[in-house]
């Protein structure tokens, strides 16, 4: 394996060179094909003409290549362009969030495995959507990016996450993180053209004329597909062992590998990964349908992935072990969360604390941390005096308290007053993401982007009372009458906390139908006291809701 | 004639193939330079935290000072330390005051719950990881260097121009990074 970047630039320049020429050949061929139909069988159709069977002229296809290599040179100067962007964008993929825990922790195991290859900087994005899958992206200014899905964070443990990690680190170090990405994004405006193209055939069928249009075009999506194929087939599948190799020697453990694979083929479901079209840059294909899977030669040739199987039975073999220790491994598998360290930060903030403060020359309180919001006239300078302990500190000192400062203290922040009791909220961190709550409703306001986040992680215990409300909505759900909303003017009485506006009652989906207070210009919700936990309780449960009513049905 | 053609075919082979092997072995240096900075990035990174640590624990601990003053006393060879072997005895045992330290935090609740504290931790957590991984790189290059002028033919040329081997930046603590266990 070539490990000097000098050697992969070469390597590099020369497979993109041969794809490039590939392109611009096939440019050649399907419009020297084309060339060929239209003369020889549109016209006779067309004009009635007396049927006879030529060759286009040598001029007439110098001019047929000199179009294709204008094509081929456009389409690839709007591939290569903004490559990073426009496939993150594809795959809704963005760089990480720094306020949130997560994405933090993710953040922290890339900059460890970008060490462990000599100091290359990549950028860590993460795709919102529970599947479990990672990508890696290079383009030509070099820029490195690795992504993982939250489903992956939430639920992989360090070690394998690392692994996963290391896994695209390999990609990019032997290079093929590179090819993959630009023919993936040559590819990817194939399917899109073949996609509108068919919406176009489609039409045109509807209507029912243009019986030698239909044929052309139909013509061209075939060999369009073809081309997808075969320019698939530069991306070697040779690769996934090659990065599986050097993500071993980089985290020096092949058994976190091998975990790490067999929950992502386990707990894989299907469709939340976008960009099947670019599959080729994930590591395991966001397809994976049975033809992965099948042995044959036939979907050996044409899978963009090797089996799993496969994959994990070679790193079993690296670690000399089988696989019912994996099995077993991964039956008591530790995961130690890293928001477990946030929530312990709460904890020690309990809500019976009661502290003291030196006022009018003598001890007051002891007060609640709520008395204390309300008390007039609490100056950061002043003493304070946690009960039950004999240290003495200015309140500026001590976490919580200094935090009510912040929110008395309209002018210093934004101020968000909560939609139902005006109070400031503040900004908590729950399942790693920091959500504006308030104190006293407990009513929460989430951004759109990180819903999605908080639907997925997996560290929250709920209550009972949660998961038995969340178990009654979803056997509503099955009545479909129960779930007609009839209009009032109160749908529109709460406003948003940040831009003010009024905010529309409706229920968060259908599927879900939990009812919040949505704001159109912020994108964001607001959810009443436990209506966030009964719809992250909802979507974690909903297999086993749903089967729970199934069997009561039956009953 | 044809043998004084022979003979300049063969010279002319010998010194590129001693141009190449010199080059290669070049590049390999190179590399562990790099790799020898990467460490170096992240141990000064170490050091730098290291102040601020012991201003937070300095306020909570009235009986702990000489856990302390080692940490510092650690800190201060380990910036002094010049070759490779030394920083890595100084590097070690810098790590060794730190595990102390952090068992006696262990024992003060107040401080385990400071924001200031967990943030640091969390910090000097991830640098220890970021120093495992750039050592590992630099001991795998050097491994890489070492073999190459070692074997035959390549150390005849390595003997010309007088490459040595270099240092391993090793640790004591060998539980940490090893090999994965292997069972027979």
């Amino acid at each position: 394996m070539p490990f000097s970047f000098i050697e992969i630039e070469q390597k590099k320049s020369r497979l993109i060179f041969v794809v490039f020429l590939f392109l611009v050949f096939f440019y050649f061929f399907t419009s020297w094909l084309l060339l060929l139909i239209v003369r020889n069988f549109f016209f006779a159709y067309a004009f009635k003409e007396k049927f006879i069977f030529t060759f286009p002229s040598l001029n007439h296809s110098l001019i047929t290549l000199s179009i294709a290599f204008l094509i081929g040179l456009f389409h690839w100067s709007f591939s290569t362009s903004n490559l990073i962007e426009r496939i993150s964008n594809t795959i809704d993929a963005s760089p990480v969030d720094t306020k949130d825990t997560y994405h933090e922790y993710l953040k922290n195991i890339v900059d460890e495995v970008s060490v462990a290859i000599g100091g290359r900087h990549i950028e860590a994005y993460v795709i919102p959507t529970s599947a479990l899958n990672a990508y890696s992206l290079v383009d030509f200014k070099d820029n490195a990016v690795i992504g993982v899905t939250e489903g992956l964070l939430a639920r992989l443990n360090r070690s394998q996450i690392e692994a996963v990690v290391g896994h695209e680190a390999g990609h990019i170090v032997s290079g093929d993180s590179f090819n993959t990405t630009v023919i993936c994004s040559l590819s990817e405006l194939y399917k899109e053209t073949v996609s509108q193209l068919g919406q176009a055939t489609k039409e045109f069928r509807l209507r029912g004329k243009g019986g030698a249009l239909i044929l052309l075009i139909f013509l061209v999506l075939t060999i369009m597909n073809f081309l997808n194929q075969l320019l698939n087939t530069f991306i070697s599948r040779q690769r996934e062992y090659r990065a599986d190799a050097i993500a071993v020697r980089l985290t020096r453990n092949p058994l976190a590998l091998a975990e790490a694979l067999k929950l992502i083929a386990e707990k894989w479901n299907g469709s939340s990964t976008k960009g099947e079209n670019i599959e080729s840059i994930f590591i395991v294909s966001p397809r994976h349908n049975a033809l992965d899977e099948n042995l044959s030669f036939v979907s050996d040739l044409f899978a963009t992935h090797p089996p799993i199987t496969k994959r994990i039975d070679i790193l079993l073999n690296m670690a000399h072990l089988d696989e019912k220790t994996l099995a077993e491994n991964i039956a008591h598998m530790v995961r130690v969360s890293p928001v477990a360290k946030a929530e312990y930060k709460d904890k020690s903030s309990a809500k019976d604390k009661r502290w003291f403060v030196f006022k009018r020359n003598q001890w007051q309180g002891p007060f609640l941390l709520a008395e204390l919001k309300e008390l007039e006239g609490l100056l950061p300078a002043d003493w304070i005096r946690i009960e039950g302990q004999d240290s003495v500190h200015e309140a500026f000192n001590d976490d919580e308290v200094s935090r009510l400062f912040g929110n008395k203290d309209a002018d210093k922040g934004e101020f968000c007053p909560c939609p139902r009791c005006h109070a400031n909220l503040s900004e908590i961190i729950y399942e790693g993401v920091a959500i504006l709550k308030c104190d006293y409703c407990e009513g929460a306001f989430v951004d759109h982007n990180k819903i999605s986040r908080v639907l997925v992680r997996i560290d929250k215990t709920f209550l009972q009372e949660t998961i038995d409300l969340a178990a009654t909505i979803s056997k509503t759900k099955l009545k479909p009458e129960s779930l007609k909303r009839i209009p009032s003017k109160d749908d529109w009485a709460l406003d948003c906390p940040r831009c003010h506006k009024k905010m529309r009652r409706q229920f968060f989906v259908y599927s879900y139908p939990i009812e919040i207070d949505r704001c159109f210009s912020c994108d964001a919700d607001w959810f009443d006291k436990q209506e966030l936990e009964v719809l992250q309780c909802l979507y974690q449960n909903k297999d086993k809701f749903l089967l729970q009513d199934n069997i009561n049905t039956q009953i | 004639m044809i043998i004084g053609l022979i003979l300049l075919v063969v010279l002319v082979f010998i010194v590129g193939w001693v141009l190449m092997v010199y080059n290669s072995l070049i590049q390999l240096s190179v590399r562990i330079k790099n790799a020898w900075s990467q460490i170096d990035v992240q141990l000064k990174r170490r050091h730098d935290l290291i102040p601020n640590l012991v201003e937070t624990v300095k306020g909570y601990m009235n009986y702990e000072k000489d856990t302390l003053e080692r940490v510092i006393k650690a800190r201060t060879q380990a910036i002094d330390a010049s070759n490779i072997k030394d920083k890595a005895q100084a590097e070690n045992f810098l790590t060794q005051t730190l595990r102390s330290l952090f068992a006696v935090v262990e024992r003060y609740p107040e401080l385990k719950a400071n924001q200031n504290m967990l943030k640091l931790q969390d910090e000097l957590t991830s640098t220890e990881n970021k120093i495992a991984f750039s050592r590992q790189y630099y001991n795998d290059e050097v491994m890489r260097f070492n073999t190459r002028i070692q074997v035959a033919p390549d150390n005849i040329v390595a003997k010309i121009f007088s490459f040595v081997s270099k240092d391993f930046f090793e640790i004591e603590d060998k539980a940490q990074r090893e090999a994965p266990q292997v069972k027979f």
